[in-house]
């Protein structure tokens, strides 16, 4: 049995752009947030994740009767933390649109994920990031702490491993690349044409990386003017102040949105203006921004006015994914020996607990009856004859245990596993301990910092 | 021995027609083959092969291809493929040749039955006749061109909109390339039509033209002016882009398709290429005196 991580979310491929802005949060938002789903007492270690195309919850329960029932718990107790998020009465008008992985599909799933097989634009390099600024951000707020902040890394790890491996990330593709070839496919050339870039964070960085040298210009306009104008400085562009927001539309003829604003920042009456301004001059809008920044009534209502979201890039991001498929399959193989990997190490947290406690018990009679006996009939031995006594059922008790100690990890690792395990237990007279309630806490780490080492009942990540 | 070179080259011309038409829609509908280099050049093919059949087929008649309008259908479809060949590199509309190819083809067949091949009579002859019939007709190729165009826009325009951006919208010529192309198109058949126009007009007073359809003719000439000039108008003053310069596009288009229907359908002579087989020694005198009715003039 693997560790009953709890994923719950909602992604691009189940839910309309419209429904997924309702969940996603700011990087600012995400204490809070945070702070809503630790306070709850079925999770024990958990983190939110927030992009254009997914926002999900990734949660480890706290220990339980068992673990499907302490699963249960936490995926209630995560629904009702979305309900709450959202502002929703009930979270059930949501429940088509969500999706829940448990144990070994959960893990898989984040292991996909971070590794871009489950993006709309396979392969692309921007999810890694967001899932490791997610990461410090649970980790920073005291939410990841142990054995979900390992299981994250770990996907970090696959993650490497499928961009080193494989061609799945070859070449430039991603969600603002895209954004560009579509342009190119309203105005042909883009050569001369003015790109402007609403917001100056990640993805307005990769739609200028991506336009390159393509346009005849390229504009920046971002609340912060500073930020923009340091991402100017770095591609050639102009930095404008949001204020100017108008007067850049009008010189404008591709707009890339990119904002982590919660309401429209350009709106259907602010491009009507632009328009008359224009003189009906064709201004495309791309708004890869969840929630979106761009009002789609525009596109309904305005001539030569588009708008297109992340959503309306789909079909455009199929044409470019077919010559990736061929690497999909390579990626897999790799997620999957990792995911057996991670399942043996998760297993051994199950046996641990009774090896520790196995050792412990044979330890304990040795050295009682080694004291008993030095306290009588042994009394008269000196230190050097005690020590060598003590190291004596030191290595006594390894070699007495090394069978069973290496049985019941190989145990581990199997589906009859927990079998040997309560035999053991029940020879041995020793505790029954569920793995959900053997997990034990550790200090958060400082953010940032990398995760914790194992502890002592901890083995070692296989690699 | 020229009427047979006159009815081969017609059949060549239909069937390098057919190639490109086939070859354009094959790519449009399936998304199948590369139309970048092959389709244009069939419509090239077409194109020399049709502007030798309309020499050939004028010396075996006897008539200047321009002087009146025996060749009218053929002569603006053949100035048309001309224009998409000379133009479409420039223009970045390679595309439009499935919207090029079948018109110049289905002009080419209906030369076969529509239009006629009667000599000018002596009552409307003139010197600016030709230089008139040339103008409206090289105008009449770019509109059809400006047509082509609109028409294509509006469809790019509408599946942009209804966000069906796979399939056909990949393949045809981008928005903006589209729109730019019509306005060039506009622009370039604009002085033509305005000279045509001014030229109808002197030639009107000349002759006079009195029946109820030169009269319509006439007027809808004016309009199709008129038409075009607002467009032009628009799109320069208040922005008049895409889709309303497209349709503007298309209703000037339709009064000039308008006036030349009017007057091929009034036209009580035989086609050009039926008169290929009775073609002889005296078929100019017998053409012109044969018809009671000489043919008129393209407002």
């Amino acid at each position: 049995m693997t560790l009953p991580v709890v994923v719950i979310g909602l992604s691009h491929k189940t839910a309309p752009v419209e429904v997924r802005e309702r969940f996603a949060s700011s990087s600012e938002l995400l204490p809070e947030i945070l702070a809503r789903l630790t306070a709850r007492e079925e999770i024990d270690e958990v983190m939110f994740l927030s992009t254009c195309n997914r926002v999900e919850v990734i949660g480890l329960p706290k220990s339980g009767t068992s673990h499907e029932a302490a699963a249960q718990l936490a995926s209630t107790a995560i629904r009702e933390a979305l309900r709450d998020h959202i502002g929703a009465r009930n979270i059930d008008e949501l429940r088509a649109y969500l999706y829940e992985r448990t144990g070994e599909d959960a893990v898989r799933h984040v292991f996909r994920v971070a590794a871009s097989l489950d993006s709309m634009v396979l392969g692309e390099p921007q999810i890694l990031g967001q899932v490791k600024d997610a990461f410090d951000a649970a980790v920073a707020s005291g939410a990841l702490r142990s054995h979900l902040a390992r299981c994250v890394s770990r996907a970090f790890t696959v993650a490497k491993r499928v961009r080193t491996e494989t061609q799945l990330g070859a070449g430039t593709v991603s969600i603002s690349s895209v954004a560009v070839d579509l342009a190119k496919r309203i105005f042909g050339d883009l050569g001369d044409r003015t790109v402007l870039l609403v917001g100056a964070g990640e993805m307005a960085e990769a739609a200028a990386k991506s336009l390159g040298q393509q346009a005849k210009a390229i504009r920046i306009c971002n609340r912060s003017f500073e930020r923009a104008a340091s991402l100017a400085a770095h591609f050639n562009a102009t930095a404008a102040p949001i204020e100017q927001l108008e007067s850049e539309l009008v010189q404008s003829d591709v707009v890339v949105a990119s904002t982590s604003s919660k309401s429209f920042v350009i709106t259907r009456d602010l491009v009507k203006r632009v328009m008359k301004q224009r003189k009906g001059r064709t201004l495309f809008f791309i708004d890869i921004a969840v929630p979106r920044n761009v009002d789609p009534a525009i596109h309904e209502h305005i001539d030569n006015a588009y708008v297109y979201d992340v959503d309306d890039l789909q079909s455009e991001v199929a044409e470019n994914m077919r010559s990736r498929k061929a690497e999909v399959a390579a990626a897999e193989k790799i997620v999957e020996a990792e995911l057996g990997s991670w399942n043996q190490w998760a297993r051994g947290l199950n046996v641990n607990p009774t090896i520790v406690a196995l050792r412990a018990k044979t330890r304990g009679v040795l050295v009682a009856e080694l004291e008993r006996s030095l306290g009588s009939r042994l009394k008269h031995l000196g230190e050097a004859d005690r020590a060598a006594l003590a190291q004596m059922i030191e290595s006594a008790t390894n070699k007495l245990l090394h069978s069973p100690t290496t049985r019941l990890k190989q145990a581990a690792g199997a589906s009859d596993g927990n079998d040997l395990v309560r035999a053991a237990q029940h020879l041995f007279d020793l505790p029954a301990a569920p793995a959900a309630q053997a997990l034990p806490r550790a200090e958060p780490p400082a953010p940032g910092a990398p995760v914790p080492a194992p502890r002592e009942s901890e083995e070692r990540l296989p690699h | 021995m020229n009427e047979t070179v006159a009815e081969g080259l017609f059949y060549l011309t239909a069937a390098a027609y057919v190639a490109a038409s086939v070859l354009f829609l094959r790519f449009l509908v399936r998304g199948k083959g590369d139309v970048g280099l092959l389709g244009p050049r069939l419509v090239g093919a077409g194109a020399a092969l049709h502007a030798a059949h309309i020499v050939v087929a004028s010396l075996v008649l006897r008539v200047c291809p321009v002087e009146g309008i025996h060749f009218p259908m053929s002569v603006a479809s053949m100035s048309m493929a001309v224009a998409y060949v000379l133009a479409r590199k420039r223009l970045k509309i390679e595309v439009a040749g499935a919207f090029i190819a079948p018109l110049a083809l289905t002009s080419l067949l209906a030369s076969r039955f529509v239009g006629g091949g009667a000599e000018p009579s002596a009552r409307v002859k003139s010197a600016i006749l030709p230089f008139h019939v040339t103008t409206n007709l090289f105008g009449v190729a770019l509109f059809t061109l400006a047509f082509s165009a609109a028409t294509l826009y509006l469809i790019q325009e509408h599946l942009l909109k209804k966000k069906q951006i796979d399939g056909v919208f990949r393949r045809l010529p981008p928005l903006d390339v589209l729109d730019r192309a019509e306005h060039r198109f506009l622009l370039a058949g604009f002085p033509l039509l305005t000279i045509g126009i001014v030229t109808g007009t002197l030639w009107a007073r000349h002759v006079e033209l009195g029946a109820p359809s030169e009269v319509l003719r006439s007027i809808f000439g004016y309009v199709t002016w008129l038409v075009i000039a607002a467009v032009l108008f628009m799109r320069a003053a208040v922005g008049w882009r895409g889709r309303r310069a497209a349709y503007g596009t298309i209703a000037g288009f339709g009064f000039a398709v308008a006036v030349l229907m009017l007057y091929l359908l009034r036209s009580p002579s035989p086609p050009v290429t039926a008169q290929l087989h009775q073609a002889g020694p005296t078929s100019s005198s017998s053409s012109s005196s044969g018809h009671g009715r000489a043919p008129e003039i393209l407002p």
